[in-house]
């Protein structure tokens, strides 16, 4: 599982492979220059300073000093190419990440928290990259310098590495062993740092309920849970991590004193020059660094490969979905928004991905092309989940959903969802001004455009009083409208899209009586020719449309007019009189 | 994240705070990379460590010692290599002492960093938890005024990761910095009594290194600070466009959001690539400063070596020592940036800490006894409308949440105890902040209002709002249970009183569904219920906790009509013997009230009963009619 997950990391290491290996090459003169030193500095002892030959000591300094000049060359161009290639990784990873959440569908975006989609984009990229990019520069050069500081001590003195065979599987040992004890505290710190996060944005979230019920102990209580939780787990994991890099120098450090041991007793015995003694030492010391390094890699990795199965779970979510593969997906009557909008749905059963029973159960229904369609029903009943389907924001579970004649699950989402415009319930305004929020609807849509569209949606009133009109900042950062100001812009950016469908979600829900009649009134208008979905909680919303849906738990319990329904629809005419009747049953 | 719909406009702001405005963009994701007053910080962060301070100091001293061993190390190998070369100067117990003491060395080095990471991990988690519990206790204090104006993406990111990079940098990169600041000095020392000669060659790569890292570090900050900014307006974007995304979906925009993205990703990979290019000269041209500095050393060395001035074995120490004295500095400049970093994010914290907080209850504010018991739980079944009439009066009130913008002008009316009042008007005439001064979530600019004909703000704050059950139209339900969510005004209520409010509430035949009934478990924000499944809950809520003065503000809006004469009934008992105040565009809901204030514009322009306005032929006649 994680092995196919991790997968998806292939063709960045594939289309970066030149430039990777071209790093390391660079890294590995870098890491090559760093091994000769220590060499250098035993001859400068043993031949120079011993001998007290001073021409020697000047021209074996001289020739270090290239050599770090080599190195120093080695390791910049190393980094030039190493932040070039892990930018790249990284842009191009966050980049396909994002297409790739764009084109979920919604039964897949359903399946994770905004939150995480969030969290994923930004931090566990970032992770991933941080991580690309040490790979070329101290994650291989860590290993590289370990393995030849061995191998150097070799050839100094093949007795002497004795020491090394030792140490080395030691320092391995407790390697391994730290690695297999972080794995699991990080995740169960990552596990308590959600549930801090969480407790905090709820209270951010829910402010007046917790201040109006006066609940703050019991928030502080959940709080003071999950802070104990998080603080105990990272207390224990960094006392357990706290043991193993002192355990690591020591073992080293222990192997630096038999050298000197051993050293002593060769030297007196006359098998080794004291230069080559300090040598050793001297590579000790860096295998001691780099090892340590290598441990810190090897937690880096952990890290990184944890947030890399994030990213891999996003990538590994079913394909979106599928466009046509038989149809070329052109519309009749041409692209775009040319077609005539009729729609109809024969048998459609539909059921939520998880859910215990279908949200929609055998609805029949046909709409000709520019009529209205008012839908109606309790809470629950299914109105937002049929119109959800006609844009293909899900695929019915049974039956067809039919847009001018055709299965819409033969269309192109894209080029279906051009063609209809949607208020949904709860309005999305994005950052930017007024005009730029209306214009989202259809790109390329004149001032004028936009404007007709906002006084249809009986919002050019309030957008003019504002001091910049128009160019008001909304969104993030911007002015702060209220509920029915935000639900007008959103009709308006829907209305000027021109659109062969339009859906209403109940949008109007926020927005006064008066209001809400003056918007209807222009929206006949407005949508001219459009087939209409128009949800609505009271009949009077309805009424004027041509047909209206009465839905009861997921089935049609009424289809006709206004009068028709009066006439012989017991839900609707349930509906009716508890609206008229909501006032008589207070007197009762 | 959603924005709550709310009736009114509101600031857009912290009015004159230091991150006051929030004009454009993502500003809010972008740490500010330096804090502004670093000493001040720094003293206060090191006073809230209280206890803890002590712990530190230990640590402290543990690393000093722990310096002093290491210093110890080169030297000791250095008299190790003297005992070495063959002459009649060296006596072997020199050398069996010398490498004793090594070893001696190395395992206290190590004992004393065990101890070192055992004593910093409970110090340092000690002051996180007790700064987040402080924190999260400063929330309660805030007015609410503060949430609606301060970007919850920005204070989640200050009480998250701000404080977590307070704690781990700070209890790393001190004890760093001291053992850092010692290993130089100590390093100094001993190449001094080793040799003053050879320590001044060793000193003239000094400037050098100083040069490099300010050349290289001013082009660097400038580098990272537009990082941080080009991230901040790439995550700003992803977050806007991810919680969106059913729209963008909707409207076909993918490839515009796509094409943004695209756009501030590439600036981000742009300024990343240079910023690391740049901060990537450092350590190999200091690799290169510093083998000039042993280049310098060997000769000087050589020469003094040929001279008999010094001893092979204090080279090969003095060599080790130059490494320890150079190399730290590098370090240092490291540990210094982080540490830098870190005191912004503490100053970022400190700024919430330091927020206005509600104003504190008058002295000789009254207590609620109702309420009180409440608090106390388990038996307060008595209920928080002891001691409270429920007589509500606004006299003369006028309020704006941004001065020069009046939102209420005022505005005099009065609610008989048990008697329901409704507000009515057109879009962002008042209605909700009448309910937000009534909460007290706000407070008066002019005027009074007065519950049983004392003034709000002589009450205990706390108390008062236990007597209110207030339903909003954006019903917030927290993740959790439904049964919690129920119990949450009223967590010791029985099961029988929490299925009856249930059922008075409607909610019992959807909830019966839910494959696991009351223990379904929401999400945060409240899925996967319909939006009018959400308020019914929340209705069931308010009835459960039973409070003196009821307030619903469009609690029904996304019920249906049949559903919600329903609960009408329910409803109506709910109300009886409570002062209510209904807020609703539905007129149909609020035709019974005792008394209709119809607002517009701030102000009062009608009140009366519903038989009485339509007479009146006003603008409820107009609005009413509309409906019909």
């Amino acid at each position: 599982m994680q092995e196919r997950d991790n997968r998806f990391l292939l063709p960045y290491i594939r289309s970066n492979a030149r430039a990777f290996a071209a790093a390391i090459a660079f890294l590995s003169l870098e890491a090559a220059c760093d091994l000769l030193q220590p060499t250098i500095m035993s001859r400068v002892i043993d031949q120079g300073v011993a001998k007290r030959d001073l021409s020697i000591v000047l021209s074996l300094g001289l020739t270090m000093l290239a050599v770090t000049a080599v190195g120093a060359i080695g390791a910049t161009m190393r980094n030039i190419i190493s932040s070039r290639v892990s930018q790249r990784f990284g842009a191009s990873l966050r980049g396909d990440l994002y297409r790739r959440i764009q084109g979920y569908a919604f039964s897949e975006l359903d399946r994770f928290e905004k939150a995480s989609l969030v969290t994923r984009l930004t931090n566990d990229v970032t992770q991933v990259q941080n991580f690309a990019n040490g790979l070329m520069r101290i994650f291989v050069k860590a290993p590289l310098l370990a393995m030849g500081g061995i191998v150097m001590a070799v050839l100094l003195d093949p007795a002497m590495s004795l020491v090394l065979v030792a140490v080395v599987p030691v320092v391995a040992l407790l390697i391994a062993a730290s690695l297999r004890t972080s794995f699991p505290f990080y995740r169960r710190i990552q596990g308590s740092l959600d549930k801090v996060n969480g407790v905090m944005r709820e209270y951010l979230s829910g402010v007046r309920v917790v201040k109006a019920f006066n609940r703050f102990d019991y928030e502080e209580a959940r709080f003071a849970g999950a802070n104990e939780e998080l603080s105990a787990s990272m207390r224990r994991a960094m006392r357990v991590m706290a043991l193993f890099s002192p355990a690591i120098s020591l073992s080293v450090n222990l192997g630096i004193c038999a050298v000197l041991w051993l050293g002593h007793r060769r030297v007196g015995a006359g098998g080794m020059r004291v230069g080559q003694v300090v040598a050793f030492v001297n590579y000790m010391t860096q295998i001691l660094g780099s090892l340590m390094m290598l441990s810190f890699i090897f937690n880096m990795f952990v890290r990184a490969k944890a947030s890399a199965e994030r990213i891999g779970e996003l990538f590994a979510t079913a394909a979106p979905l599928s466009a046509p593969v038989s149809a070329t997906g052109r519309l009749p009557g041409g692209s775009g928004g040319a077609g005539r909008g009729g729609v109809a749905f024969e048998e459609v059963w539909f059921r939520y991905e998880g859910a215990k029973e279908a949200a929609l159960r055998g609805l029949s229904f046909s709409c000709p092309p520019g009529t209205s369609l008012g839908i109606i029903g309790s809470t629950g009943s299914g109105k937002t989940s049929l119109v959800s389907l006609i844009p293909r924001f899900y695929d019915a579970s049974e039956g067809r959903v039919l847009v001018d004649g055709r299965d819409v699950r033969s269309m192109d989402p894209a080029e279906l969802r051009a063609r209809i415009a949607l208020v949904p319930q709860r309005s999305v305004l994005f950052t930017g001004s007024v005009l730029e929020n209306i214009r989202w609807g259809k790109s390329g849509a004149s001032v004028e455009e936009a404007e007709v569209a906002a006084r249809a949606a009986a919002a050019h009133d309030f957008i003019s009083s504002f001091p910049e009109g128009y160019g008001t900042q909304v969104g993030r950062g911007g002015l702060a409208l209220s509920g029915g100001q935000r639900q007008r812009i959103s009709i308006a950016r829907a209305l000027v899209r021109k659109p062969s469908i339009l859906i209403l979600d109940d949008s109007t829900s926020a927005v006064d009586a008066v209001t809400e009649a003056r918007i209807r009134l222009a929206l006949r208008d407005a949508s001219a020719g459009a087939t209409v979905f128009l949800i609505a909680q009271r009949i009077s919303s309805v009424r004027e449309c041509d047909l209206v849906l009465v839905l009861d738990e997921g089935k049609v319990a009424g289809l006709g007019s206004h009068e028709e329904l009066l006439a012989d629809c017991e839900v609707y005419r349930d509906i009716q009189r508890s609206q008229a009747g909501i006032a008589e049953a207070h007197h009762g | 994240m959603a924005e709550p719909v709310r009736e009114e406009p509101r600031p857009a702001g912290l009015g004159g705070g230091p991150r006051g405005g929030m004009g454009g963009g993502a500003r809010w994701l972008q740490p500010v990379v330096r804090a502004k007053d670093r000493r001040g910080t720094m003293a206060r962060l090191w006073a809230s460590f209280g206890v803890e301070r002590r712990r530190i100091f230990l640590v402290f001293g543990l690393v000093l010692l722990d310096c002093a061993i290491l210093l110890a190390g080169p030297w000791l190998i250095g008299r190790c290599v003297d005992a070495m070369v063959p002459g009649p100067i060296a006596p072997p117990i020199a050398f069996a002492a010398a490498l004793g003491a090594l070893l001696l060395s190395y395992g206290l080095d190590a004992a004393l960093v065990v101890a070192q990471g055992w004593l910093m991990a409970g110090a340092s988690q000690e002051i996180v938890k007790s700064l987040r519990k402080e924190l999260f206790g400063k929330l309660q204090r805030l007015p609410v005024s503060l949430f609606d104006s301060w970007s919850h993406g920005d204070l989640m990111s200050r009480l998250s990761n701000d404080v977590d990079n307070v704690s781990s940098t700070i209890a790393q990169s001190t004890t760093q910095l001291v053992s850092t600041l010692l290993t130089i000095a100590g390093s100094f020392a001993l190449m001094l009594v080793l040799s003053p000669l050879l320590t001044l060659a060793a000193l003239v790569t000094v400037p050098l290194v100083f040069l490099l890292t300010r050349t290289v570090s001013r082009r660097t900050r400038i580098l990272f600070k537009r990082q941080q900014a080009a991230l901040g307006a790439l995550n700003g974007h992803i977050e806007e466009t991810i919680s969106g995304i059913d729209v963008i979906k909707a409207f076909g925009r993918e490839e515009a959001a796509i094409g943004d993205f695209d756009g501030l990703s590439e600036e981000l990979r742009v300024i990343g690539t240079r910023a690391q290019v740049w901060s990537g000269y450092i350590m190999p041209l200091m690799n290169v400063i510093n083998n000039l500095g042993f280049a310098a050393v060997a000769a000087v060395g050589g020469v003094l070596a040929v001279k008999g001035l010094v001893t092979i074995g204090a080279i090969a120490s003095f060599i080790s020592y130059s490494r320890q004295f150079s190399r730290p500095l590098n370090d240092l400049a490291n540990t210094y940036n982080t540490l830098q970093t870190a005191l912004a994010g503490a100053e970022r914290v400190f700024e919430v800490m330091d927020q206005a907080e509600e104003a504190p209850d008058r002295p000789g504010a009254v207590k609620i006894s109702g309420g009180a018991v409440r608090i106390s739980g388990g038996d307060g079944r008595t209920g928080g409308i002891r001691g409270i009439r429920g007589e509500v009066e606004f006299e003369g009130v006028s309020f704006g949440y941004k001065s020069d913008r009046p939102v209420l002008r005022d505005v005099s009316f009065e609610a008989r105890e048990g008697s329901v009042t409704a507000l009515v008007g057109p879009t962002g005439a008042g209605k909700t902040t009448i309910v937000n001064l009534l909460a007290r979530f706000y407070d008066t600019g002019a005027g009074s209002i007065r519950i049983d004909g004392r003034d709000l703000r002589d009450y205990v704050r706390d108390d008062l709002r236990r007597i209110f059950g207030i339903v909003l139209q954006d019903s917030y339900l927290f993740s959790g249970s439904i049964r919690e969510n129920v119990l949450y005004g009223k967590p010791w209520a029985s099961e029988a009183e929490m299925a009856r409010a249930v059922a008075a509430a409607n909610a019992a035949s959807f909830i019966d569904r839910l494959p696991r009934g009351y223990d379904s478990v929401l999400t945060e924000g409240g899925s996967p219920l319909s939006e009018g499944q959400r308020q019914l809950l929340a209705l069931a809520r308010a009835i459960l906790a039973d409070p003196a003065i009821l307030i619903l503000d469009e609690a029904t809006s996304s019920v249906d009509t049949r559903t919600e004469l329903h609960i009408q009934a329910a409803m109506i008992k709910l109300m009886e013997g409570r002062t209510s105040f209904i807020i609703a565009h539905r007129l149909s809901t609020i035709r019974n009230a005792d008394n209709i204030l119809v607002l517009e514009g701030g102000r009062i322009v009608e009140s009366g009963s519903h038989d009485a306005l339509m007479a009146e032929g006003g603008l409820y006649h107009r609005m009413y009619s509309s409906q019909r």
